[in-house]
């Protein structure tokens, strides 16, 4: 509104300004009639209300140069820590060099042996499911966490207010969005599957495959509503599948590490690398933890749609 | 290549500043949300594409969710949207 | 012949990008929301399929093409459904959306 008033300023500024302005649609040039028939409307109201509400206005003023001093006292904290973050990137190696303290026989190790030793293509995948696999299962075990948590918290809660009204048959009620979700939601489950499924030959694995999952089981949620997926998949279900397939992980782990530490042979072939079923264990784990993320993810989703907040 | 990286890590840092600047919630959303498909393609250009895949699925998608969601369920939209209204009249 | 797919190549991503740059410029343009609804559904869904369309003169393999034609196809089922609810939403819960736009009773 205040913006009209300052058009003879504005014009004065020049070309690059005016740009500014038509940009933000505010120049003369947009049909005026129905601007000005706001503008009057609005400007009783503001008349009406100014009288009534000078202390509020007041309020509002000092709200306003706290709320700019708190923006002054972020930002200049925020450019001190970007400053001093510069100032430590400098004493750092450069990027790549071999004088990085991480550059030693470890990851040389990896990279030349990786294949033969774990029979992974994608040596991320070899590397974090094989030789550190008890930092997978630490990553896992606080996404389980934080759905217990979760499941903890939101439960006691919406028990309490259920029987009020029905409010989780909500949906999208729209025809073509439910049509389409209908077409694209087992193409998408289908691509997460064969992320997880393909996380020791390519880029991917359980936890981005597992995400996928999740979204894709969001989508249905979202476009069919609570009473359509509590048929294939509910809160419940979610919290079993995690701790079997968590219990799965470190059973498979614990053998593969008692093999290995007295060794034994574990008896568990590598196979051929490249094809499906190879690089021993690495598969069985990759599917445990995009379980265990994709079900999360719908867990804490569900849960979060269903949770109301209770009444003043 | 690193012209092209340089200039996204200056929209990164664009969009950190910004957050102080923002008063609402549901567009700091929005710029974390942006931050993330840029972070995504750094990954990229920094060969680890699983990172990349993670972090678009994650941070774009899966986080920006919960956080609308959260930002509903406390209805700190409705008091926004109300706030709005209250200014323009 | 390589000259000719680069030439090609080239042009369609440019366009895609000039597409892309016209969307932005709407979004900031217009006003109300349906409007950047409106050019946001057309012109990412136009800019996106013309860049694939652009990047498949440079791929080499059959698998690369097909691979970009299913990106596209996808892009166009699920832009314009993410677009309508958008838009379905705003309906729903703007009170002053008649006088923004012109609204006819069958739409509601």
């Amino acid at each position: 509104m205040n913006r009209k008033h300052e058009t003879d300023q504005e014009i004065e500024r020049g070309k690059i300004g005016a740009f500014v302005d038509w940009v933000n649609a505010d120049s003369p040039d947009i049909p005026a009639e129905i601007e000005y028939e706001h503008e009057e409307h609005h400007g009783e109201h503001h008349e009406e209300h100014h009288e009534e509400k000078t202390p509020q206005a007041q309020i509002r003023q000092e709200r306003k140069v706290v709320s700019w001093m708190y923006r002054g006292g972020s930002l200049v904290c925020g450019l001190l820590l970007v400053a001093i973050l510069l100032f430590t990137v400098q004493a750092l190696p450069r990027f790549g060099e071999r004088e990085v303290p991480a550059f030693n026989e470890v990851s040389q190790r990896y990279l030349e042996e990786g294949l033969t030793e774990t029979g992974a293509v994608n040596v991320v995948a070899g590397i974090i499911l094989d030789y550190r696999a008890f930092d997978t299962l630490g990553e896992s075990m606080v996404l389980f966490t934080g759905s217990i948590a979760v499941i903890f918290l939101l439960t006691q809660l919406s028990k309490k207010a259920e029987g009020e009204e029905d409010g989780s048959k909500k949906c999208v009620e729209s025809l073509p969005a439910q049509v389409i979700i209908r077409m694209v939601f087992p193409i998408v489950l289908l691509y997460g599957i064969y992320v997880v499924f393909n996380g020791h030959i390519s880029p991917g694995g359980g936890f981005s495959g597992g995400t996928i999952l999740g979204a894709g089981l969001i989508l249905c949620h979202l476009a069919f509503g609570e009473a359509y997926t509590s048929r294939f998949v509910t809160v419940k279900r979610c919290t079993g599948v995690m701790s079997v397939a968590l219990l799965t992980y470190i059973a498979m782990k614990t053998y593969s590490i008692l093999t290995g530490a007295n060794h034994i042979e574990s008896g568990i072939p590598l196979g051929t690398p490249g094809s499906i079923f190879s690089s021993g264990l690495i598969f069985p784990l990759n599917i445990c933890v995009g379980l265990v993320v994709a079900c999360t993810i719908f867990a804490v989703y569900s849960l979060f749609t269903n949770w109301k907040a209770r009444e003043k | 290549m690193t012209i092209f990286a340089g200039l996204l890590l200056l929209f990164l840092i664009a969009c950190a500043i910004s957050l102080f600047f923002i008063e609402k919630l549901i567009n700091v959303v929005i710029v974390f949300m942006s931050y993330s498909a840029v972070m995504a393609v750094l990954w990229l250009l920094l060969e680890s594409p699983d990172l990349a895949i993670t972090e678009a699925a994650v941070g774009c998608g899966i986080t920006t969710l919960l956080f609308i969601l959260t930002l509903k369920k406390v209805n700190a939209l409705k008091e926004e949207r109300e706030e709005e209204d209250e200014q323009e009249a | 012949m390589e000259m000719i797919k680069f030439i090609l190549g080239s042009v369609f991503i440019l366009l895609g990008l000039f597409v892309f740059g016209v969307a932005t410029f709407g979004i900031f343009r217009f006003k109300y929301v349906l409007n950047r609804v409106h050019v946001a559904a057309k012109c990412d869904s136009l800019a996106s399929i013309l860049v694939c369309i652009g990047l498949m003169f440079f791929s080499d393999s059959l698998a690369g093409i097909l691979k970009l034609i299913l990106i596209s196809v996808f892009i166009w089922i699920t832009n314009p459904v993410a677009s309508h609810l958008v838009c379905k939403i705003e309906m729903e819960t703007n009170e002053n959306i008649r006088e923004e736009c012109e609204i006819k009773e069958e739409m509601l």
